[in-house]
Parts: C-alpha cells; sequence; structure tokens
C-alpha cells in the first residue's frame, strides 16, 4: 500500500515540475534567440528557475521514500 | 561454476576471438589517409571487440561469485551508525570528517609547496588555475550580493563547494556519500540561514532588518513580518531536501544499475557514475552557492518607503 502511495506521489509532482521546466527553458530559448548577447545572464536565471522548479519533485520523491520505507 | 555461465564465457571467447580477427585484417586493409566513410568496418569491428570483451569479463565474474543480475536494494533513510569512543556516530559523519581531512591535508600540502612558490611575473597552470577560480568566485558573490560581502563570503561559499564536492567523490570509493545524509545538507541549510541573518542585520542594523521583512509599506508591516519569518525559517529546509533528493536520486540510480547488472557490471557504472558523482554534483553545488546568495541578498536588500508625491504646479 505505501508503494502505490509513493507512486501516486511521484506521479503527480513530475508532472508538474516537468511542465514548468520545459515551459522556463522554452521561454529561455526564445529569450536568447532573441538576444544572443544576453544569453550568459539568461542561463543564469534559467538555472536558479529550474532548480526552483525541479524542487517540488525533490519534495515529493523524499516525501514518497519516506514512504516508501514505511517511516 | 554453473553450466550456463562456461557456455556465456566460452561464446564470449569465440567471439572476442572473431572480432580481434576481423579488426587486425580490415586495419592492415585500410590505408590511414582514407576518407571517414572507409573506416567503418573498422569501428564496427572495434565496437565488436568491446562488447564481447565485456561479455566474456562478466560472464566469468558471474560464474565464479555467483552474483546474478538481481534487485536487492537495501535502502535506508538515514545512514548505519557505529560505535566510535563510547558514541554512536553515523558512517556517513565519519566519512565527512575523513574527506575534511584528506582535503586539509591536501589543501596544506598546496600552500606550503605551491604557493609558496609563485611569482608575480611568469605565472605556471597552477597559479593561473587558482587565480582563476578565486577571481570567479569573487565576482560571483559580488554580482550576487554587491561589495558589501567581498570580504568574508567568497571564501566561505568556495571551501563549502569544494567540500561538497569532495563529498561527492567519496562516493566513489564505495561509502555513502555524506552529501546524501539529511542531516548534513541540514547542517549546511542552517550555515545559510545563520549568515542570512547575520548579514541582514550587520548591513541595516536590528530594526533594519525588521523593515526588511516587513516591506515598504509601514501599515502592513505587523502583518508581513511572521509571514517573512514562516518563509526566512523554510529555506534551510528548502535547501537541505532539495540537495539531499538529488544526491540521494544519483545513489539510488547507480545502485539500481549495479543491482540489475549483478555481474556483468564490470565497466558500465563507471560510465554512469561519470554523470550521477561528477557533473550532476558540480551542477547540485552551483545552484546551491546561488541559492544561498540570493537568499542573503534578498535579506539585505531594503526597499525604501515610497513618499507621497507632491504636487506639482503646471505651467501653462
Amino acid at each position: 500500500m505505501n508503494f502505490i502511495a509513493a507512486g501516486i506521489i511521484m506521479f503527480a509532482a513530475v508532472i508538474g515540475a516537468g511542465f514548468g521546466m520545459c515551459y522556463a527553458t522554452s521561454k529561455a530559448v526564445d529569450a536568447a534567440a532573441r538576444q544572443p548577447e544576453a544569453a550568459s545572464k539568461i542561463q543564469t536565471i534559467l538555472l536558479l528557475g529550474c532548480a526552483l522548479a525541479e524542487s517540488t519533485a525533490i519534495y515529493a520523491f523524499v516525501v514518497s521514500l519516506i514512504m516508501a520505507t514505511g517511516g | 561454476m554453473d553450466k550456463k555461465y562456461v557456455i556465456a564465457a566460452a561464446v564470449g571467447a569465440v567471439a572476442l576471438a572473431a572480432c580481434l580477427v576481423g579488426y587486425i585484417y580490415t586495419a592492415r586493409k585500410i590505408p590511414p589517409d582514407a576518407p571517414k566513410k572507409k573506416r567503418r568496418p573498422k569501428k564496427l569491428w572495434f565496437m565488436g571487440l568491446v562488447i564481447s570483451a565485456w561479455f566474456l569479463v562478466g560472464s566469468l565474474i558471474t560464474g565464479f561469485s555467483g552474483k546474478t543480475g538481481r534487485l536487492a536494494i537495501e535502502f535506508e533513510m538515514f545512514s548505519e551508525r557505529v560505535e566510535l569512543f563510547g558514541f554512536s556516530i553515523a558512517k556517513t559523519t565519519v566519512t565527512g570528517a575523513g574527506v575534511l581531512i584528506v582535503l586539509i591535508l591536501l589543501l596544506a600540502a598546496l600552500r606550503i609547496f605551491g604557493i609558496s612558490k609563485f611569482r608575480m611575473e611568469n605565472p605556471g597552470y597552477l597559479q593561473t588555475a587558482l587565480e582563476t577560480a578565486v577571481d570567479f568566485i569573487g565576482n560571483f558573490v559580488k554580482n550576487a550580493t554587491g561589495a558589501f560581502t567581498m570580504k568574508n563570503l567568497p571564501p566561505f561559499m568556495l571551501s563549502i563547494a569544494i567540500y561538497m564536492f569532495g563529498c561527492a567523490l567519496s562516493e566513489l570509493f564505495g561509502l555513502r556519500a555524506p552529501t546524501s545524509d539529511l542531516t548534513f545538507t541540514l547542517a549546511l541549510g542552517l550555515c545559510t540561514f545563520a549568515l542570512l541573518n547575520i548579514y541582514g542585520i550587520k548591513k541595516n542594523g536590528f530594526l533594519g532588518r525588521l523593515k526588511n521583512m516587513g516591506g515598504a509599506v509601514p501599515a502592513m508591516r505587523p502583518l508581513m513580518i511572521p509571514l517573512k519569518a514562516v518563509s526566512d525559517i523554510s529555506v534551510p529546509v528548502s535547501l537541505a531536501c532539495r540537495l539531499y533528493g538529488n544526491m540521494m536520486g544519483g545513489l539510488l540510480v547507480m545502485d539500481l544499475l549495479k543491482g540489475v547488472l549483478g555481474g556483468y557490471a564490470s565497466g558500465l557504472p563507471a560510465i554512469a557514475g561519470l554523470w550521477f558523482n561528477l557533473i550532476h554534483p558540480g551542477i547540485q553545488i552551483y545552484i546551491f552557492v546561488m541559492l544561498s546568495l540570493t537568499f542573503i541578498n534578498e535579506a539585505m536588500e531594503l526597499e525604501e518607503t515610497p513618499k507621497k508625491p507632491k504636487k506639482q504646479k503646471i505651467k501653462n
């Protein structure tokens, strides 16, 4: 039962995080193509945003680890 | 030795011999200055050579050790404990202390034998590399938080980055990396939390820090300060969970790979480990340092209270 719960948690979280990261990356590519000289600044902002978007999935991963090990 | 693996090893040996013969035969035939398209058979034979060698070694190891590819992962949220000097200490703490000792010895050796020979003119490779690293972290911190923190923050951030990278490398020796333990990452997050408050109070004073937490509008401050306090307390938790989750994910994927392959895991985990033990921790360290600097900068910013716009006389 715990494993099913962990699977559902990861299923829900990964969809959101994946969609968020994909959206951020597509916008960053747009911006870099429009203004190639600002690419390094955009990359920094993109990494920050991706880290924040990714963190939701990471929290879900930690929670699902706790649930799967029966903690 | 199981009969199955004897047959597998024999097949591997035959394939190896065939590929060796084919490789030598085609390599002699193709002139060294041939165009790329004509070199293809040589490459194909070489790939066959590598794959059959891997198969032979894998089946020999599986046959002798009896470790078949089976999934048996023993995962624990926290690390095992050992008895040391009468205390019960987590294994990752011992590993972290070991990494620290090794790093201190290496850096002391660098200080004694390397830096004492540095000269202003004709800098060598080591000197240029070190100066570039110090310049890079200095500019990085300056861009993120301004000139106020320049004295103390860059050395701290660089040493934290080096320590975390050393911890990630300790996983290559078969130990559980300290960064994949929640207590270690929480300690680092609490360091950032302390720095955030220290720099916020040092720059603006205690009342200035409260103003920074309350926001620009004075009437909203009693409402905003508790909210901002909660979001500040969540900083170390989010930093710790992020680092822990990423490192734990890498560790679990490596364990899965070894578990699935069993005896055939010769060479392949090393290639995967290049990503999961070198590049991925590097990215995570970069993100950790950048997020810490962002949070510290946020705690130091002071928005000015908007003044009521004065009425201006319009001249016709």
